[in-house]
């Protein structure tokens, strides 16, 4: 019976001893005490050749206040926007916590923002902290801004309160118009591991009108290696986009076949396939496109439902998508920066032909030749069926 | 004699041996760095070789039904002879446990609590072990297919919402890299995830009926490199040319997870199905351990080494390696040699002396 309670009684301290030790209390950090980060960026220090690091963080009480009554605080920012300087990365971010008084809680980063002085100099040395520090995500998308950086995470945008998260949701929402991609850090890293390829991440401006700032996303930065060397246009980035079937949507815009006004299609999907073929040191790349289309509008009268305008029409929208597509593939011939990746496609496809390609791919690039196949189909005119036109003109 | 009182059956053997292997799958990251794209077929043609191999582990455990290795030794190779290669096996047994347990500690450190002593991680994890191991193998094999269907749904659900971000021309080239390496990765994986099944021979004398062994062991290896394969494919498909510079490619692909923003950061489950399922090899590692060494010295329980050997282990793990880069150096290169003879030389050859002295049936009276 004693052999028994005493069983029982040491069980209940052991019980006890646990509460004490299982908490897990070593590694605990309170909510109210992180700083939860939502946005980096990264620029050059003005003075010294040091980094300087902007980390957004959020205010959790401006969150709330916002929220529930209107406007009307004065300053009610919802963010801080917090510099730290220092020779690498991760020593930047340590010395943020001489401001903070906490370390940053980076496991909510959404984006960083490269400036582009450091785009120039090269990104290779910066992203490595992006990719190892093990709070970080790698779907954490990458930018290049078009000045600085820090300009960019200080314009505080009108509809969002945060204007790191502001710039997460331009960038997601690229598939309205395809002109311009979401690239993430791993991504990039992959791009610029693959040697040939030349990755590239979307440049992000402000754009100033009376005394409003606003951000906007404006094609993107084409990189070689790691370091910037141009920049696609918008047209040219869906160009890039249609060889590698990422075009979700956008507006294709053709002149009407009787030649007196605009045609808007909506792209509703688009495939692509590449071939590539390697004969004796030639290489052709040969770039088939399907792609769906609907009438969205149009600035004639001419009735276009008909199937003679539609065959035209799909002419013309084939075309259209020929001359993006050249002209992304002109600039990078121009810039001598693989940004489709032809290269890989080569490697996969045809690995023995590529050894002795690889070592001058540079040289090899600019004599690629672009074979395109494109077939548009148009799947339907929306709600209308014949254009609004000024009745009986003709009769 | 028989230290293990209880006994299994064989539906049981099949889930043991599933968990065991499909506990690997972070393990299969030695072999990434080496072998990149190709590692699902360096699985595959681990899986091809491995199985005479492990065949002849059923064969031996079949020919000598009731006895576990170290009797088996015994048996085969006389006292002397028999005791020195048993040791040699407890070594191996030894330094599996402890890297397995460090690798938990690892993960642990590096992605799941970073701030908490390491030794701590690895106490625990041991003593949860220990306890399993105190319970006996009936207990252990009684919850097994409960850790396989974890480990399934994790492997599986991962794989699927990650679907949308797959590019399977990542696997081409099929053949690019240097045979050498390749040979190499095929020498990790048939050491690793195969090669240690070895510990089994101390658990099969205890089948109840050994009718359906074959089988049995076979679709428990099948069932487990599947898991292996969907996890290596999946990795290869996600990260393509990045995967060998992650620390853990299998977490970093899980982390891409993003469906429609909401679920993100599913790298959890991996967290969970790698401790469950490690924590099931560990258990079945130190059985064998605990069970290897009391009946080297001939105790009738093993119940009292239980804790002196989880202590040593605890230690051999705290301290062997000095960095995770050290671990993966030695596990790739030495770690894999000198476990060869006891894999792929002791059991076939044990199987042929057995064969020519006409052993079990001499030797049965004896041991029972």
């Amino acid at each position: 019976m004693t052999k028994k309670i005493n069983i029982l009684t040491s069980k209940l301290v052991i019980c006890f001893l646990m509460l004490f030790i299982l908490l897990g209390c070593s590694g605990g950090r309170e909510i109210n005490d992180l700083e939860i980060v939502i946005g980096m960026g990264v620029d050059k220090d003005e003075n010294s050749e040091n980094i300087l690091l902007t980390a957004q963080v959020v205010k959790e009480g401006e969150m709330e206040k916002s929220s529930g009554s209107g406007g009307g605080e004065g300053d009610g920012k919802a963010f801080w926007n917090v510099f730290g300087t220092g020779k690498s990365v991760f020593e930047a971010v340590r010395q943020i916590t001489h401001k903070t008084g906490n370390r940053l809680f980076v496991s909510h980063n959404h984006v960083v923002i490269c400036g582009k002085d450091l785009a120039l100099e090269g990104l290779q040395k910066y992203i490595d902290f992006f990719l190892r520090a093990h709070e970080m995500r790698p779907t954490t998308i990458i930018l290049i801004a078009e000045d600085r950086a820090l300009d960019v995470m200080n314009a505080k945008p009108e509809t969002e309160k945060l204007p790191a998260m502001n710039i997460t949701k331009l960038v997601k929402t690229y598939g309205f118009t395809s002109h311009f991609y979401k690239v993430n850090m791993k991504d990039f890293a992959s791009c610029l591991m693959c040697g040939t390829r030349a990755p590239i991440a979307p440049l992000v401006g402000i754009s100033q009108d009376k005394d409003n700032k606003d951000i906007y996303v404006s094609g993107m930065a084409v990189f070689n290696n790691d370091k910037m060397v141009g920049r696609l246009t918008e047209d040219e980035t869906r160009g890039l986009l249609w060889v590698l079937g990422k075009v979700e949507s956008g507006v294709l815009l053709i002149s009407s076949p009787n030649k007196q006004g605009k045609v808007a299609f909506e792209i509703l999907e688009a495939k692509s396939k590449v071939i590539p073929e390697v004969k004796d040191g030639k290489i052709v790349m040969h770039v088939k496109i399907k792609g769906k289309s609907s009438l969205s509008e149009q600035t004639t009268a001419e009735d276009l439902a008909t199937i003679e305008a539609f065959e035209k029409m799909q002419k013309a929208q084939t075309e259209a998508i020929r001359q993006e597509i050249m002209a992304a593939f002109d600039k990078s011939k121009e810039l001598n920066a693989d940004i489709f990746g032809f290269g890989e496609m080569i490697r996969k496809k045809h690995i023995n032909k590529w050894k002795s390609l690889k070592d001058k791919w540079d040289e090899i690039y600019p004599t690629i030749e672009l074979n395109t196949d494109i077939e548009v189909k148009i799947q339907k005119t929306d709600l209308l069926k014949k254009p609004v036109s000024p009745g009986k003109e003709e009769k | 004699m028989s230290i293990e009182k209880g006994k299994i059956c064989n539906l049981q053997l099949l889930f043991l041996i599933t968990g065991f292997v499909q506990s690997s799958v972070l393990l299969i990251d030695f072999t990434v760095v080496i072998t990149e794209h190709q590692t699902w077929m360096v699985i595959l043609a681990g899986l091809a070789i491995a199985i005479p191999f492990i065949l002849s582990y059923v064969a031996l455990a079949k020919r000598f039904h009731g006895m576990n290795l170290i009797q088996i030794n015994d048996a085969v190779f006389g006292r002397f002879l028999g005791k020195v290669i048993s040791v040699y096996y407890i070594f191996f047994l030894m330094m599996t446990l402890s890297f397995n347990i460090l690798d938990v500690g690892e993960l642990y450190a590096t992605f799941l609590m970073p701030d908490t002593p390491f030794i701590i991680l690895l106490i625990f994890f041991t003593a949860t072990c220990a306890y399993a191991v105190y319970k006996g193998l009936e207990v252990l094999a009684r919850v097994s297919h409960l850790f396989v269907v974890v480990g399934v749904i994790v492997i599986v659900s991962t794989f699927l919402l990650l679907i949308d971000q797959m590019d399977f021309s990542n696997f081409l080239p099929l053949f690019e890299l240097p045979f050498i390496r390749i040979f190499h990765g095929i020498h990790i994986m048939l050491s690793i995830p195969f090669g240690e099944t070895i510990a089994f021979l101390m658990i099969m004398g205890y089948i109840n009926k050994t009718e359906h062994m074959v089988k049995n062991t076979l679709i428990g290896l099948f069932i487990g490199t599947a898991s292996l394969l969907i996890a290596a494919v999946r990795n290869t498909a996600v990260l393509g040319n990045t995967e060998a510079i992650w620390t853990s490619p299998s977490f970093q692909s899980t982390r891409l997870i993003d469906i429609g923003t909401v679920l993100t950061r599913m790298d959890f489950l991996i967290g969970i199905a790698q401790t469950i399922l490690i924590f099931f090899k560990c258990s079945i590692l130190f059985y064998a351990l605990v069970v290897a060494v009391s009946q080297l010295f001939g105790l009738k329980s093993y119940l009292p080494l239980v804790l002196p050997l989880a202590g040593i282990e605890v230690i051999i793990a705290a301290t062997v390696f000095q960095s995770p880069v050290d671990h993966a150096a030695i596990t790739q290169d030495a770690g894999i040699i000198y476990s060869v003879p006891l894999m792929f030389v002791i059991p076939p050859l044990s199987l042929l002396i057995a064969k020519i002295r006409a052993l079990p049936k001499a030797e049965r009276g004896k041991g029972v």
